[in-house]
């Protein structure tokens, strides 16, 4: 799992809105034009919400789908 | 799919590759673009180099060529071709020879060569550098032979020494007289043989006896070299052409030792290299001050200035006029393969998707290009063929496809008044196209009215309305059979009205109607304004309008002398005067909304609107809405030709137009007014935290995509809260992106501070239960 990409929330403590407790650091699979890769994103334990903070969404995860996209 | 053959075709169409005339004339194809381009600059050992690679005998050729790429320089009608003989003197006088060969193992094929005349020496020279074994069979003194020919040489012979001492060191010489029954000895000892006509014309074949394009005579004998004879029947010798033979027949010996066809593939195709000439200025032919035997010697600084008028003669007239063409450095015959390479790669990156979808498919590059190549036509099949094979981008096009989804949907969509059984049907259709029905509704309706009332009683009475998309995203995204389907719902419209002539007010509609749907009788709205009378239109104007323009005409209608013909007529009697920019009319240049540009690419369609702005002084008459907003959403002032004809609801010149979300609501808007129904305002409970609206557009974020994700997230709880700020951050992915909006609560409603978006599919983000995502996608990939 240390070998993952992490991302964390740009700023702030985070509460799941459905659940009522922290987000937590988590392994989630992600896909893109038949690519499925595994990250580490703030998700609640319980229900499995998921945040994508506005820097991975505008930064890397762009830069991957549109790597990907060239495939 | 682009094949070999279509590739060639396209290959052989751009010229930019071609050498200059200044080559193609020289018998060794010196490259003297780079020659004098280095001597230019003062680097007079790397032009010596350049010399050195290609001249054979370089000094000698050097004093005594007699220059026939100079006869083909186009500086010639400028102030005088460049003194290229002189610059190659100058050049070798000033330098000294660093060349270095590399050591090269002998080939095994013995080469002979008789004769010392200046073709005989070439091939000698040329052979001997390959590392063939060269004999040379003379009759004399070589220095002495040549100088019967080329007198002039005795004042500089220490450079005859010079270049035949580096010569020797590689030849053999023997001491021979040879007779005819030799040369046939000869030819069964050597691989090759070479007979000089110049100084054995006794047993040299007449000239026309031998095939010029190999100089080969008989058995492996190569014969070349012959002396000219003038008008007045006299005898001479010419340098570059014996020079320019000797090279040619050695090429000759070479194929022949090694048994190998004389003639394939000997010389390569080129295209004329066109070089536009027009705006070229005259600068005189510098005369050296100084000579040395005979020849004239430039100082380095006049050698500077000499080489300096050189044209640098290239093509490249569509890059110079296009900021497309220049973004990816290269010009249509690199980017034709590029994109052929990108279209046949099995593995790796298709590193040519964005050169493909880069472009405006505005064509201008083929009007430019004397032999009217066309990226447009290249840059449409490929992006068919990679929807075909399912590699078109999906960022790329779908956010405009959606746009033009909204414009054919119920809300939008609007034929008015509805064809009544029996009543006669209407003479004209009117299609104001989905962009200005976007952004210019009153103005659409106003015209309407005009026309309708202007056309009552005529023969041409009746008017009906249709407003919807032509179909152009889809054909400019590469989606022919959408495009089709569009174009199926356009002619059953047609025909439900009887079919009328379809007057349209887009140019890219009229380009899409007339390549879809050949058949339909379609004419540009303002070629039937420009023939009716005038005098009742408005005069009032809401705004003071410029009384001069500088004209732009839209891409689509470049080829549509109608139309730029009905704008200029209709400003003219409406008093205006319009300038003619550089590219105009036939070679009009695009705005970056063409060819859906300004979604794949929004900053390559900035450039492209940067550049064309800059081509147009003062204000700008645009007969395209989308012309007309994009000048102006870069701060220059523009006026669309409604402005001028229904100058009582104008539009400031300065005003920018709607932005994306609005143009979708101001579609329904206006077939809500013209069904005489009202509709809300989208949003009025939802709040945008100042400079977002921008922001949204930038990333193709809607308001009604907020509006639906703040719904849905509320309704489903697809929220979390950030505790430190008391925001919540929520997801809905309505299609293929999720969108993230931040967001507060408020009295009325909700105030979002920020929104953001992406294609990726992250389970847990966008409503679906995550484990179920995660399920089906694991699924289908396995």
């Amino acid at each position: 799992m240390g070998m993952l990409p992490e991302y964390r929330p740009d700023q702030g403590e985070w509460l799941c809105g459905r659940c009522k407790i922290p987000l937590e650091q988590g392994k989630v699979p992600v896909f893109y034009l038949n690519s499925a890769f595994d990250v580490i994103l703030p998700r609640c334990p319980q229900c499995g919400f998921t945040l994508v903070p506005k820097s991975l969404a505008q930064g890397k995860m762009l830069e991957v789908e549109s790597l990907l996209e060239e495939k | 799919m682009l094949d070999q053959d279509s590739l060639r075709r396209y290959e052989a169409q751009c010229t930019q590759d071609s050498p200059p005339q200044c080559r193609i004339n020289c018998p060794f194809s010196l490259d003297c673009r780079a020659f004098l381009t280095n001597m230019a600059c003062g680097k007079l050992a790397a032009a010596r180099a350049i010399l050195e690679r290609h001249l054979p005998l370089p000094h000698i050729m050097a004093l005594i060529c007699d220059h026939p790429c100079e006869q083909a320089c186009l500086r010639r009608d400028f102030g005088g071709a460049i003194a290229l003989h002189h610059l190659e003197f100058s050049c070798l006088a000033q330098t000294t020879s660093a060349e270095r060969l590399l050591p090269i193992p002998p080939k095994r094929h013995k080469m002979a060569v008789v004769g010392a005349g200046l073709a005989a020496l070439t091939a000698a020279w040329d052979l001997s550098r390959k590392s063939y074994p060269v004999t040379l069979f003379v009759d004399g003194e070589i220095s002495e032979l040549l100088l019967c020919q080329f007198p002039n040489l005795e004042e500089a012979r220490a450079w005859l020494e010079e270049d035949l001492k580096v010569l020797l060191r590689k030849v053999c010489v023997e001491q021979k007289t040879v007779t005819r029954e030799a040369l046939v000895t000869l030819a069964q000892d050597f691989a090759g043989v070479f007979l000089d006509a110049s100084t054995h014309p006794a047993l040299a074949p007449a000239e026309a006896a031998v095939d010029a394009s190999t100089w080969h005579w008989q058995d492996g004998i190569c014969v070349a070299g012959w002396r000219s004879l003038s008008p007045t029947g006299h005898t001479y010798s010419l340098p570059s052409r014996q020079a320019g033979q000797g090279r040619e027949a050695a090429l000759t010996m070479e194929r022949v030792a090694g048994k190998l066809s004389l003639t394939a593939e000997r010389k390569k195709r080129y295209g004329n290299l066109h070089t536009d000439c027009t705006q070229v200025e005259r600068v005189q032919r510098l005369e050296p001050q100084t000579t040395q035997w005979g020849c004239a010697l430039y100082s380095q600084e006049e050698a500077r200035q000499e080489a300096s008028r050189c044209l640098q003669c290239q093509c490249l007239i569509c890059v110079e006029n296009c900021p497309y063409l220049q973004k990816y450095k290269g010009y249509p015959k690199v980017y034709a393969r590029q994109i052929h390479n990108n279209a046949t790669i099995v593995k790796g990156l298709h590193t040519a998707n964005a050169l493909i979808n880069g472009c405006a498919l505005c064509d201008q590059c083929s009007r430019l290009c004397p032999e009217h190549f066309s990226m447009a036509e290249l840059c449409l099949a490929a992006r068919e063929e990679m929807v075909a094979r399912g590699q078109m981008p999906p960022s790329a096009h779908e956010f405009a496809l959606e746009d033009m989804e909204q414009a054919q949907s119920p809300g939008a969509f609007l034929t008015w008044p509805k064809p009544k059984p029996g009543a006669s049907p209407p003479h004209w259709l009117f299609f104001p196209g989905c962009q200005l029905s976007a952004s210019r509704g009153e103005q659409v309706l106003a015209l309407f009215a005009w026309l309708e009332q202007k056309l009552s009683g005529s023969d041409q009475a009746g008017l009906a309305l249709c407003l919807a998309c032509c179909g152009q995203p889809a054909h400019w995204a590469g989606q022919r059979k959408l495009f089709e389907e569009q174009l199926a719902r356009l002619r059953d419209v047609w025909q439900e009205y009887g079919k009328p002539t379809i007057l349209t007010a887009c140019a890219s509609c009229l380009a899409a109607l007339r390549e879809g749907l050949p058949d339909l009788p379609v004419r540009s709205v303002w070629e039937l304004v420009d023939s009716l009378e005038l005098s009742d239109l408005p005069k009032e104007a809401r705004f003071p309008l410029p009384k001069t323009f500088s004209v732009h005409d839209p891409c689509a209608a470049r080829d549509d002398k109608g139309w730029q013909k009905a704008i200029r007529s209709l400003a003219q009697k409406l008093g205006y005067t319009l300038i003619e920019p550089k590219c105009t009319a036939e070679t009009t240049s695009c705005c970056g909304y063409g060819g859906l540009v300004w979604c794949a690419q929004p900053e390559t369609a900035n450039s492209l609107v940067a550049d064309r702005i800059a081509q147009l002084p003062g204000d700008v008459l645009a007969s395209c809405v989308m012309c007309r907003d994009r000048f102006v959403a870069q701060d220059k002032a523009c006026w669309h030709i409604l402005d001028l004809l229904l100058p009582h609801l104008a539009v400031a010149g300065t005003q920018r137009g709607p932005g994306l979300a609005q143009r979708r609501y101001q579609r329904s808007q206006l077939k809500a007014r013209i069904l005489g129904q009202t509709i809300r305002p989208e949003g009025e409970e939802v709040a945008l935290a100042s400079d977002l609206a921008e922001t949204l557009e930038e990333q193709h974020i809607l308001l009604s995509d907020i509006i639906t994700a703040l719904e849905q997230i509320e309704a489903k709880t697809l929220w979390c809260l950030n505790k430190t700020n008391n925001h919540r951050v929520g997801a809905w992915r309505p299609r293929k992106v999720t969108f993230w909006v931040e967001y507060s609560k408020t009295e009325h409603g909700f105030l979002v501070h920020d929104a953001w978006c992406h294609r990726m599919l992250v389970p847990g983000a966008g409503g679906e239960d995550a484990e179920t995502v995660i399920a089906r996608e694991q699924s289908s990939s396995s």
